[in-house]
């Protein structure tokens, strides 16, 4: 096989096709500033897809458990003995993802004997202020979209994750509408179960792809979400920045969720 | 890739539930050498003064700020009362490096514990890693430099009846639960003389009084503790220099602001 370069790239677009159908069923995540902070959403059905990794990191993924356990645990052992050699501050989104998620995810990706990651991974890191935010997308195969280049002109207060392209690209046009970083946390909850929608309606759409189609009407949204609710629940985690110091952390259990949902 | 440490081979069990554990296996972990020969005796580096008791509220813990070497002062800033997690304290006697050093892993093993297993640790669970520390510690300890002797204060939000709960500890690592109250370091004799008189014979058992009661009592204790020992820094309102005072209640931890240590300063017959 090696001495044949043509079935390298070959195996590696079948190993791609592969991922990419395995991973188009991902129900999309949505991580966006609000006026305090930052708020994680989604809305799954059994089984948790949002997670803490540090004191001011937090993961959103979607993909095989199996792969996503074993990137979250990496995640989580590389920050945390960061934080334990060094200090909490020293602990880096854009260090850990850059040089240790994903020349690894990489690697897996393109060893054809080996298994590849199944998995698509949100981070968000809550910076000192709302312009030091981070949100970082990183693919299987160790691609990684970050809002975090200093040379971007404008520098998207949000982060989003889903099966496909299309649905990350409706995702991210609805928020780029939709989305302002001085939210309060009710309405940065409804954008982004709003923006979930959208996702999801485009990840279920069978027609032709047209990007700039409108999107749904909230009558529209409403609808779709009901009909998801009834096999479904939201999920919703916060990055604090009110907390001081330490783990600004925080799952909203469903009491709160229910208060925010309008 | 660097796979996440405890990742051996396929199929074997994935991820450290201990974050000591983990450090070790990244060699981050400083493990003391067992004592050669046998005839050392652990000396006593506990010069300091630490109380703890449960009141109405949950359980306050209370340290001096004076750090010694030998007949030295060090530092009279020294902060002995550490947080460990929004419900938990670790107060120290002994050698600040290896107790500082642990309270540090502690703190990180509850985190880690909590991140990885997507579980909060229970009580028992916490107590018993702390005596897990103290016991890999007991080499150096026995070389008589690294002796620590903490006292754990937490409240268990799990238990059927919640409250506050204290535990002390020996230098070998054993864990006893105090029923009202716990002291350490060298000022302790005097501290339990103290706690026993006020909780047995006082005009209210310790476990009925409301929080300035319990701040006002620990600051009569401390100051008698110092009284006797040179190793105790006691009350020194003129320094603006006040003991380290925090309560561990149902919201959280709390630390006593200095301002609220000066309206609570007992008064002294003349």
């Amino acid at each position: 096989m090696f001495e044949e370069p043509f079935r390298f790239v070959e195996a590696i677009a079948n190993r791609r096709e592969y991922i990419e159908n395995e991973l188009a069923t991902g129900s999309p995540i949505t991580a966006l500033a609000y006026d305090r902070g930052i708020v994680l959403f989604t809305m799954g059905r059994d089984r948790q897809k949002i997670f803490e990794v540090y004191d001011r990191i937090a993961l959103g993924a979607l993909g095989h458990p199996g792969d996503i356990e074993r990137l979250r645990m990496l995640a989580i052992e590389l920050a945390s003995t960061e934080g334990f050699t060094r200090s909490a501050a020293d602990v880096s989104l854009r260090r850990l993802v850059n040089y240790s998620l994903s020349p690894g995810l990489k690697a897996a990706f393109e060893q054809i004997y080996g298994p590849p990651y199944l998995a698509r991974l949100l981070f968000a890191e809550l910076g000192a202020s709302p312009s030091t935010d981070q949100f970082v997308r990183v693919d299987f195969d160790g691609a990684i979209h970050s809002n975090g280049n200093p040379a971007l002109k404008t520098r998207p207060g949000f982060g989003v994750l889903s099966g496909t392209k299309r649905s990350e690209t409706r995702m991210n046009a609805f928020l780029t509408q939709e989305h302002r970083s001085d939210l309060s946390l009710t309405e940065a909850v409804r954008v982004a179960r709003d923006a979930w929608v959208v996702g999801h309606l485009a990840l279920i759409a069978k027609d032709e792809f047209n990007p700039d189609a409108p999107f749904p009407t909230a009558t529209e949204i409403h609808a779709a979400q009901t009909t998801v609710l009834t096999q479904a629940v939201f999920e919703a985690a916060l990055l604090d920045r009110t907390r001081p110091d330490g783990p600004a952390y925080r799952t909203l259990d469903a009491a709160e969720l229910a208060g925010l949902q309008g | 890739m660097p796979r996440p440490a405890s990742e051996s081979v396929a199929g074997a069990m994935l991820g450290f539930r201990d974050f000591p554990e983990l450090l070790q296996a990244r060699g981050l972990l400083p493990v003391a050498s067992p004592a050669v020969g046998g005839a050392n005796q652990p000396t006593q580096t506990q010069a300091t003064t630490i109380l703890a008791f449960k009141f109405a509220g949950g359980v306050l813990v209370a340290g001096d700020r004076r750090a010694t070497s030998g007949n030295v002062m060090v530092y009279d800033r020294a902060d002995k009362v550490i947080e460990i997690d929004d419900h938990s304290l670790m107060a120290i006697a002994g050698s600040p490096a290896a107790a500082w050093e642990m309270a540090r892993v502690l703190s990180h093993s509850f985190q880690f514990y909590r991140r990885t297993q997507l579980q909060e640790m229970t009580v028992s669970a916490k107590v018993r890693a702390l005596s897990k520390l103290l016991r890999d510690n007991f080499g150096l300890a026995m070389q008589g430099v690294g002796a620590v002797v903490p006292i754990f204060a937490t409240f268990d939000a799990a238990h059927p009846f919640p409250g506050g709960k204290l535990f002390f500890y020996d230098v070998m690592g054993a864990q006893f639960e105090a029923a009202d109250y716990a002291t350490t370091g060298s000022g302790s004799p005097a501290m339990r003389g103290v706690l026993y008189h006020e909780n047995t014979y006082g005009r209210a058992p310790l476990r009925s009084l409301d929080r300035d009661s319990a701040i006002g009592l620990a600051l009569r204790a401390l100051d008698t503790a110092a009284e006797s020992d040179t190793a105790t820094g006691g009350l020194d309102p003129r320094g603006k220099i006040f003991p380290v005072i925090k309560l561990v209640t149902g919201a959280g931890v709390i630390s006593v602001a200095d301002s609220d240590m000066t309206r609570m300063l007992p008064t002294r017959n003349e």
